[in-house]
């Protein structure tokens, strides 16, 4: 295995060349202390720190409401991630027949799916649909649209991933006397999904991200409850960034777990 | 067929206002992302420990954080630290800054392609690092990164319809349709209006960005 | 740090340690008062629900689905700590759901904005939508309206240090803050139509944008910007008097329903036996320190 490039472009250096480095690393530590300092202090200047706005996160129950919105977000959030294996499932089968007829109306609704921000098609689902008869729950106006985007990507990142399977295991299935269903079901999909199961464990990260626009469709999720707490106590800054912490620390543990899983394409 | 036609009549200058809003917010903020991320993706090569793990976190952050939640704690929250960003600059600073995390993720693996030996070969002829980096690694990494940085540029696009959620003094796409859906019946059309230009969008950017990746990609 | 500012802080958290929190906003509401109103709010009895095949489906289902705010300090607040909506919207609310249902916490809540109102009801998400909401000719051609069951004028929100405007006439190219798909940017469009109109979701976000300085004034129903004045921070003042047009609050309701009809004998009811004005006294004359209670606009 090569070493990593960093390690080939600064091994070797002169005496003279590590001192320089060695200074500048401590310069730059300095400058980015004094930066944290800077920051902290900006939120002092302007009254940010003062307890009177920090207090809430004190008490149990802020953090019991904070729970119970980001439990929205988790839920919508897994039934879109459902929906999204399932549909682009469904539409990976149509991408990949042999007939015409299934193919071309399953690339045009990927292709219209992938196209389409998720905004857009959220607002379908609230303003267009009810006029034509069509009412859903909030629940669904957020989950339906998040999860038809994310089926699209998924159906793209499974095809990905059964092209990557060697054709050396297709032919020896099809020798065995396999049909193609068959191939497809027990040799070839499996092993894709081996391949892009952490592609599709970050794509539940996105999913997460598109859960806030809950408030468009009046679904209740963390960013409502956020403004709850805003309109309670007057703690704009402190609550945004609590709220932004806790959406990064859920989407970091699920790309973390995702580094952990499948083994690469080639 | 016909409401599509009535609505081009009634609303077709500010169809064509929004989609140029739309791309100009695409282009600012995907010209500012790239040029951070390549800085931030350069700054992770040196050997300083310190610069390193913070620009790691950084791109953590803005990978992770869910792009509405950034703008309005760019638009609400900063302002009560002394920090007033206008609309527009303030839907272009979140999407440069989401843009710049995953640039620096793609031009990383794109780094990772180019083979160790020619980083060697180069420093044995007495290249400086900064030489190698700027003449043989950058690139390389940046022609083999079209694809993945093309399909960030339409995931840009689409995110401008984040744009809605503010009071941006101009409509782009996504707020001019909910709009039009919110005042008269015309909801669907408009939208079907919308998700074309879009789509049409998106496919040029794509066939550009093919055409492109065909001329410089690298055969190894 | 001096000694001035960690002493003071001490004193703070001393004060938190061993009190009620020291920053609900203003006056906050007292919670008892509200409580007991809304239980001794009037009950239908079982022909009037059946007279009316919307409170009958209410009552079949067993709750009352509300479109309204948690965010707007006078009229609808969520107080996360107990879970119980308080205001003036949600006492009105409380008690028509006490009216059917019998208990006046059988409700589901949807959290709806400016420009949500209309279409929840469309979408068959809520059964009713109290929320601030003005009457207009033109919502009135998606949904109907009970009530009006309270009226205001609009009036002008600026910074106290702001000389410059002196009411709606020095709006002209100023940043001028209103709240979308209310009456707002008609009003504007009207009597200020050369300010620069800027559109928010919600009160709050339209408020912060004043108090940043994204805008030079806010001009929003005359009752929520008493709400403003009552918090007494003195970082924010009126300029002039209330203007336009009485703008008259509705309860939103689906397009063509009985429930209309229902709704406005309620009202009625309440009106006539001193509960509103007792809910207006809780709610709102207490918390902004005004005693004359208003007369409650005649119902068609």
């Amino acid at each position: 295995m090569s070493r990593a490039l960093e390690h080939i472009l600064f091994s070797d250096l002169s005496p003279k060349a590590q001192a320089i480095t060695r200074a500048v690393s401590v310069s730059v530590a300095a400058a980015l202390f004094i930066l944290a300092l800077g920051i902290v202090y900006r939120f002092h200047a302007a009254g940010q720190l003062d307890v009177r706005l920090w207090g809430l996160f004190a008490w149990k129950t802020t953090w019991v409401f904070l729970a119970n919105g980001l439990l929205g977000t988790l839920a919508s959030a897994a039934a879109a991630a459902v929906i999204a294996l399932v549909l682009g499932l469904v539409l990976l089968v149509g991408r990949l027949s042999s007939q015409r007829g299934v193919r071309w109306p399953a690339i045009a609704v990927i292709e219209f799916l992938r196209g389409v921000p998720t905004l857009l098609l959220i607002y379908v689902c609230f303003l267009a649909l009810p006029s034509v008869g069509i009412k859903l729950s909030a629940y669904w106006m957020l989950t339906l649209p998040v999860g038809l985007s994310t089926a699209a990507v998924v159906a793209e990142m499974y095809r990905a991933g059964v092209l990557a399977v060697p054709r050396g295991q297709t032919d020896a299935a099809r020798s065995l006397g396999l049909n193609r269903a068959q191939v497809f079901a027990h040799v070839v999909f499996p092993q894709a999904l081996r391949y892009i199961v952490p592609a599709l464990v970050a794509q539940l990260v996105i999913v997460v991200k598109d859960t806030t626009f809950g408030y468009v469709v009046t679904y209740g999720e963390l960013m409502q409850n956020a403004k709850v707490l805003i309109a309670n106590y007057r703690s704009l800054v402190p609550v945004y960034l609590v709220v932004a912490v806790l959406y990064c620390s859920v989407n970091y543990a699920i790309s973390r777990a995702s580094r952990r899983l499948g083994r690469p394409m080639h | 067929m016909g409401s599509v036609v009535r609505l081009l009549a009634d609303h077709g200058p500010a169809f064509g206002e929004a989609l140029l809003l739309t791309w100009k917010l695409t282009v600012m903020s995907f010209v500012a992302g790239f040029a951070l991320g390549m800085v931030i993706t350069v700054a992770q090569l040196l050997p300083l420990r310190p610069l390193r793990f913070v620009l790691t976190g950084y791109v953590e952050v803005f990978r992770n954080i869910p792009s509405v939640a950034l703008l309005i704690f760019i638009v609400f929250a900063l302002p009560d630290l002394n920090v007033l960003i206008d609309y527009e600059p303030s839907v272009i600073l979140t999407l440069t800054l989401v843009g710049s995390a995953f640039t620096a993720d793609y031009l990383r693996t794109g780094i990772n392609t180019v083979d160790g030996g020619q980083v060697e070969a180069a420093r044995s002829l007495g290249m400086r690092p900064m030489v190698v980096i700027s003449s043989v690694v950058l690139p390389q990494a940046l022609r083999s990164v079209v694809q993945p940085m093309t399909s960030l540029l339409i995931a840009l696009m689409l995110s401008t319809s984040l744009a809605s959620q503010v009071p941006l003094p101009g409509r782009e796409l996504t707020a001019l349709v909910a709009k039009i859906a919110n005042d008269s019946a015309a909801g669907i059309s408009a939208f079907v209006v919308a998700a074309a230009m879009y789509l049409i969008s998106g496919l040029l950017i794509a066939w550009a960005g093919a055409a492109l990746e065909k001329k410089v990609r690298i055969l190894r | 740090m001096p000694i001035a500012t960690i002493l003071k802080g001490t004193l703070v958290a001393l004060t938190l340690a061993t009190s009620a929190p020291l920053f609900a906003q203003g006056t906050p509401i007292d919670a008892a008062a509200f409580d007991s109103l809304v239980a001794q709010g009037p009950i239908a009895d079982a022909a009037t629900i059946a007279s009316s095949t919307w409170a009958s489906k209410i009552k079949q289902t067993g709750s009352l689905r509300l479109g309204g705010t948690q965010t707007s300090n006078l009229f609808s607040l969520l107080n996360e700590k107990d879970g119980r909506i308080r205001g003036f919207d949600a006492g009105l609310a409380q008690l028509l759901t006490r009216y059917i249902l019998g208990d006046g916490t059988k409700f589901q809540f949807t959290q709806i904005n400016s420009s949500t109102r209309e279409q929840v009801l469309i979408n068959n998400q809520v059964d009713l939508v109290l929320a601030t909401y003005s009457i207009t000719p033109a919502r009135a051609e998606k949904i109907s309206f009970a009530g009006p069951y309270y009226s205001s004028q609009a009036g002008v929100l600026v910074k106290s240090n702001n000389k410059a405007i002196q009411s709606y006439n020095d709006l002209a190219g100023k940043k001028t803050a209103t709240q979308a798909g209310s009456t707002g940017p008609a009003i504007l469009a009207q009597f200020a139509p050369k300010a620069t109109v800027q559109e928010f979701q919600t009160h709050q976000e339209a408020l912060d944008a004043l108090r940043q300085g994204r805008v030079d004034a806010y001009v929003t129903d005359y009752t929520l910007l008493l709400n403003v004045l009552s918090l007494g921070t003195g970082d924010a003042q009126l300029a002039g008097a209330p203007f336009g047009p009485q703008d008259p609050y509705g309860v939103g309701l689906p397009k063509g329903s009985d429930g209309v009809a229902f709704v406005n004998a309620f009202l009625k009811k309440i009106e006539s036996d001193g509960t509103w004005a007792k809910l207006w006294s809780v709610t709102i004359g207490q918390r902004t320190g005004s005693t004359n209670v208003p007369t409650p606009p005649p119902i068609p």
